[in-house]
């Protein structure tokens, strides 16, 4: 599998279909014994800030830790979870269990439930 | 019937496009200086924006995704930074020149200071935005791209046109490329500003997301090529006709338009002192209209880009980056506008620049056109990709001796 190619930056939707962000990142395993292979999708703005450059992705770890989004790491997915891999890949988990969210939640109540007629 | 009126909606979404601000400024200013000469820009204009639709639609319904999703996740995030940026600033100038323009149509109608009406007219935009839901505006859009095309537009431009008895032979010469008699650099910037206002890559991205919103499928392919075709000519032939009025009634006069009152003075001698009002009411309509499209597609852009969950259907508590994105939007471009910038000059200058980040923007998106992993088996034919590229191309290359010009010029 070319994992540039068909994983990472592809768009990743949980078990009912929601969009839950984009692989940003794909965390490899060496081994002694064979070729390496993937251990974690990385979904999450300070992964895909990373790739920018390091400072960028510190940046925004320290952002989400200071505005109490969350821990400001991505969300780290086995491979395992995958059910599906086409043009979108598709888990077996329900993103709002997720820190995949957690910016969407942040911004839904911190901003969002401020300006009337929002829904809330 | 569901197809036809699936279809009657889309056309006059799609030819509402043409009533803004852009297409409305360009088209009036090239008559009134070079009287017909430039129609065949706008004829070349409309192929290519009616190609590169018909080809955007067409990715929505075979993949489900927009062009912003699939640039990321074929050419990768550090590739996809530079076009995603560029259309960033590109759509955050032309919201700003569509909310300048609706100001402009209140203070032709009643004579008070355009500061006053930038702040509620964004406001506006970004209440329906906020309340509404994506078949609302899209609704909403062609209802009154419908009254504006039928009193207004096509009503004020055609009806003037046969009032005015142009010379029809001059008019079919028009559309025969010819070099000018004078201003050489100014007519080469006229036609690059016309390629920029018709092929606009907010409209690309805005009817891919709104067909993925709706969901479409290969069954409804044929009704996005009928969409885009009947669309972007009906919209050509609205801006001809503004382009024919200018020339038939500034251009022997003299009056070169550099501001929008002049340019409203076109319908002025076919319809009199009712001239003026229709003239604002389309621009305000139109503006609107256009508004309404490029701050939603900033937020389809940026939510697709990153893989956010995304649709103006949701409710903002339950969409709330989507949400935010358009508010800031909206607010920066009322300030771009409040900054005392020209409206008209801030348009041209955006016209200009789309032209130059054009390829950027479509030759990748052409390279996914004919990608059966996307298309299936609806990929591109030879001639669809040598229509684009020789269109985007050409007018690449005369941007980038006219746009520099006019700067130093201007």
């Amino acid at each position: 599998m070319d994992l540039v190619r068909e994983l990472l930056d592809n768009q990743v939707v949980d078990g009912r279909g929601t969009r839950m962000g984009k692989v940003d990142g794909i965390v490899l395993e060496l081994r002694e014994d064979g070729p390496p292979r993937v251990a974690f999708l990385e979904i999450g703005a300070s992964a895909l800030a990373h790739r920018f450059s390091p400072l960028l992705g510190r940046w925004m770890e320290a952002l989400a830790q200071h505005l109490g989004v969350s821990d400001g790491q991505p969300l780290r997915v086995p491979p395992s979870r995958l059910t599906e891999a086409g043009v979108d890949l598709r888990l077996d988990l329900d993103c709002r269990e997720t820190s995949a969210m957690a910016w969407e939640g942040w911004v839904s109540r911190k901003i969002v439930r401020r300006i009337p007629g929002s829904g809330w | 019937m569901k197809n036809a009126l699936k279809m009657l909606l889309g056309i006059v979404t799609s030819f509402a496009g043409f009533i803004e601000v852009g297409s409305l400024s360009t088209s009036a200013q090239a008559g009134s200086v070079f009287g017909f000469q430039l129609l065949w820009a706008l004829a070349l204009a409309v192929l290519g924006v009616a190609a590169l639709v018909e080809m955007a639609g067409r990715m929505a319904a075979c993949s489900h995704h927009s062009l912003a999703a699939a640039i990321r996740e074929h050419f990768g995030a550090h590739f996809h930074a530079v076009p995603f940026l560029a259309e960033m600033l590109l759509d955050l100038l032309v919201l700003a020149a569509e909310i300048g323009g609706m100001a402009i149509a209140v203070r032709l109608l009643s004579g008070t200071a355009l500061v006053f009406w930038v702040l509620p007219a964004a406001l506006l935009v970004w209440l329906l935005l906020w309340k509404g839901t994506f078949g609302m505006i899209q609704n909403g859009v062609s209802w009154l791209g419908l009254v504006s095309v039928c009193f207004g537009v096509v009503g004020a431009f055609v009806v003037a046109l046969v009032r005015l008895h142009p010379a029809w032979g001059e008019v079919a010469r028009g559309f025969v490329p010819s070099a000018p008699h004078h201003h050489p650099a100014r007519y080469a910037f006229m036609a690059v500003s016309i390629l920029g206002a018709t092929i606009s890559p907010y409209l690309l991205n805005f009817y891919a997301s709104g067909a993925v919103e709706e969901k479409w499928s290969e069954k409804d392919l044929m009704v996005n090529r009928f969409v885009a075709w009947l669309g972007m000519g009906f919209g050509g032939m609205i801006s001809m006709g503004v382009m024919a009025v200018s020339a038939s009634v500034l251009h022997p006069r003299g009056i070169d338009v550099d501001s929008y009152e002049q340019a409203a003075l076109m319908l002025v001698p076919p319809f009199g002192r009712w001239g003026l009002v229709l003239f604002a009411a389309s621009l305000g309509v139109g503006c609107f209209g256009a508004a309404l499209e490029i701050a939603l597609n900033v937020a389809y852009t940026v939510a697709q880009a990153l893989g956010w969950n995304w649709s103006e259907d949701l409710a903002p508590r339950d969409d709330a980056r989507f949400c935010l994105v358009y508010t800031a939007v909206v607010a920066l471009a009322a300030l771009v506008v409040l900054s005392g910038i020209d409206p008209l000059r801030l348009t041209l200058l955006s016209m200009a620049l789309t032209v130059m980040v054009l390829p950027i923007v479509v030759f990748p998106f052409l390279v996914l056109l004919n990608d059966e992993a996307y298309l299936g088996g609806h990929t591109n034919g030879p001639l669809g990709n040598a229509v684009v590229v020789v269109i985007v191309a050409a007018g690449f290359l005369m941007a980038l001796v006219a746009v520099p010009l006019e700067i130093l010029g201007g």
